[in-house]
């Protein structure tokens, strides 16, 4: 995951309409999604909100200029536990059903069923729309603009404050976690070769992890005193200028919830 | 199909059908082929479950920050959070288990035993789960609250408590961060298969099985690593952590 962070912030800071919005807007428009999705009743409705929703998505998407590619590859590497739970669903006789009809009888008497299969699908349409917006949001919004963002809708200082230094040490080590693999690499260490004893790898793996905890805790420690020396208290309160959102953002703020809030209603009702 | 509010709670068949037996064979092998982890993700639960273990969480998270005021004083935050992001690091080490497995560390039970409190563990998983939700996409929003309790909550305490009681019984350290690390892998896996089971998402005796066989194996690697890493900083760095975890270690 780790490998991936240096290219999602090359992505997050491109330019664009989408990415030049403030991060509180696409925040807001994002969790709404997420939660107006995942509100719905598990009904086959879904399949509907999910395409109106599907389409808001593709139009932000193409307004932020960023590859399909991009999309694919982050969309990829999310799926595999929800895609297990879902794929999984079609062999259960799932709660939310009375009745189970057989729709393939695969080997070993083991039968997917039809209610089954359009659960799994239900649940496949929410996984997919809520993934959707999530790389949506991280994609066009740095994570400095993410903080700031969430401290401006009132993120308490504490957490912004471990947030923040936490986001600044994560790249760090990215790229501490890149030498050292490339160090045990350089040495012709494959964790996953079985010529090489397993208590050898265990243990080479062990001593990685281990100073790698070392050298965080020992950086943590550079920065606390570094802070310190720099006049941090307690008390101390980073600032963060107040910044209004100009109008173009409020309008696209209203008309996205309205859609949201709308398109699920409606949906939910027709 | 029937229309359903997400108030309606769902119930699983008690008995465990010849299917669904041999369909969890069949999901544990996946499993174990895919080294998965157990971060819910978005939709897996409806909304108002979600909002439940929201606010426990919320409270943990409290508490954690209480923590870090009382026992460690609120100014050395920065230090667990730079610390948080190494072990963000950590867990990207893929770890080889057996068959072609692999696992990554969680680090709940780590963070727990070398920093003296459960509540470390609370902070700085939530601090990961906050990054891994929002940037990665691993693990949903909505359902936050439920992963942080299952990695932060029940990891951090059934690691650092584990820990303690085994130490006293057997006297060594790394044996008993070993088993805690085992502990804190297992557990909180069939908390999930529980949550999954209430949301109404997941039979709870397959996935009961299918979790708990999973991650008893990959959780010995969670035991191995995590004894070595301890005997390495108890080794290298002895001042950070204590033998007997009574003391907190930063004061």
């Amino acid at each position: 995951m780790i490998e991936h962070l240096f290219d999602i912030e090359r992505d997050a800071g491109r330019d664009s309409w989408i990415h030049s919005l403030d991060a509180r807007v696409k925040i807001i428009v994002s969790f709404a999604v997420i939660i107006a999705v995942v509100s719905f009743p598990y009904s086959t409705a879904v399949y509907t909100l999910g395409l109106t929703t599907g389409i808001f998505f593709l139009v932000l998407w193409g307004l932020s200029g960023l590859s399909p590619l991009v999309y694919i590859k982050r969309f990829l590497a999310t799926l595999p536990f929800g895609l297990f739970i879902i794929f999984f669903q079609i062999f259960f006789e799932n709660p939310w059903y009375e009745t189970f009809t057989p729709l393939v009888t695969l080997p070993f008497g083991i039968n997917i069923y039809r209610e089954s299969v359009e659960f799994a699908s239900i649940l496949g349409v929410k996984f997919v729309i809520c993934i959707s917006f999530i790389i949506l949001l991280s994609s066009t919004t740095t994570m400095q603009a993410l903080l700031n963002g969430g401290r401006r809708l009132g993120l308490p200082s504490v957490m912004a404050l471990s947030l923040g230094m936490m986001i600044r040490y994560l790249f760090v080590f990215a790229g501490m976690y890149g030498r050292v693999n490339s160090s045990l690499a350089a040495r012709n260490f494959n964790a996953f070769d079985r010529s090489l004893p397993y208590r050898y790898r265990l243990e080479t793996l062990g001593y990685a992890v281990g100073m790698f905890f070392i050298r965080s805790y020992e950086q943590g420690e550079r920065t606390y005193i570094s802070m310190l020396c720099r006049g941090y208290g307690k008390d101390s309160y980073e600032h963060l200028p107040k910044k209004s959102l100009i109008k173009s953002e409020w309008v696209f703020l209203l008309l996205s919830l309205v859609f949201i809030v709308g398109n699920t209603v409606g949906v939910y009702l027709m | 199909m029937t229309s359903i509010t997400f108030i309606q709670l769902p119930k699983f068949s008690e008995k465990i059908t010849d299917q669904e037996h041999k369909v969890t064979l069949i999901f544990n092998n996946v499993l174990l082929i895919s080294g998965e982890y157990m971060h819910i993700p978005d939709a897996f639960m409806p909304i108002t479950q979600g909002a439940i273990y929201w606010i426990i969480a919320l409270i943990f998270i409290g508490l954690a920050l209480r923590w870090a005021k009382d026992e460690m004083s609120e100014d050395k935050i920065p230090l667990v959070a730079v610390l948080a992001a190494g072990v963000f690091a950590i867990q990207a080490f893929n770890l080889p288990v057996s068959m072609g497995t692999s696992g990554h560390l969680v680090g709940g039970a780590l963070v727990a035993i070398v920093l003296g409190s459960p509540y470390a563990a609370v902070f700085v998983l939530t601090l990961v789960l906050i990054v891994q939700g929002v940037v990665f996409g691993d693990g949903g929003i909505t359902t936050m609250g439920a992963n942080i309790i299952n990695m932060g909550v029940i990891g951090g305490f059934v690691g650092f408590y584990s820990y303690q009681g085994i130490n006293r019984m057997i006297g060594n350290i790394y044996i008993s961060s070993g088993i805690a690390a085992w502990l804190a892998c297992l557990i909180p896996a069939i908390a999930c298969a529980f949550e999954m089971t209430i949301a109404g998402t997941f039979p709870l005796v397959p996935g009961l099985v299918a979790m708990s066989t999973y991650h008893a194996i990959i959780g010995i690697i969670e035991a191995i690593i995590t004894a070595v890493v301890v005997y390495l900083i108890h080794t290298s760095r002895p001042d950070l952590m204590t033998t007997d975890t009574k003391e907190t270690v930063i004061s």
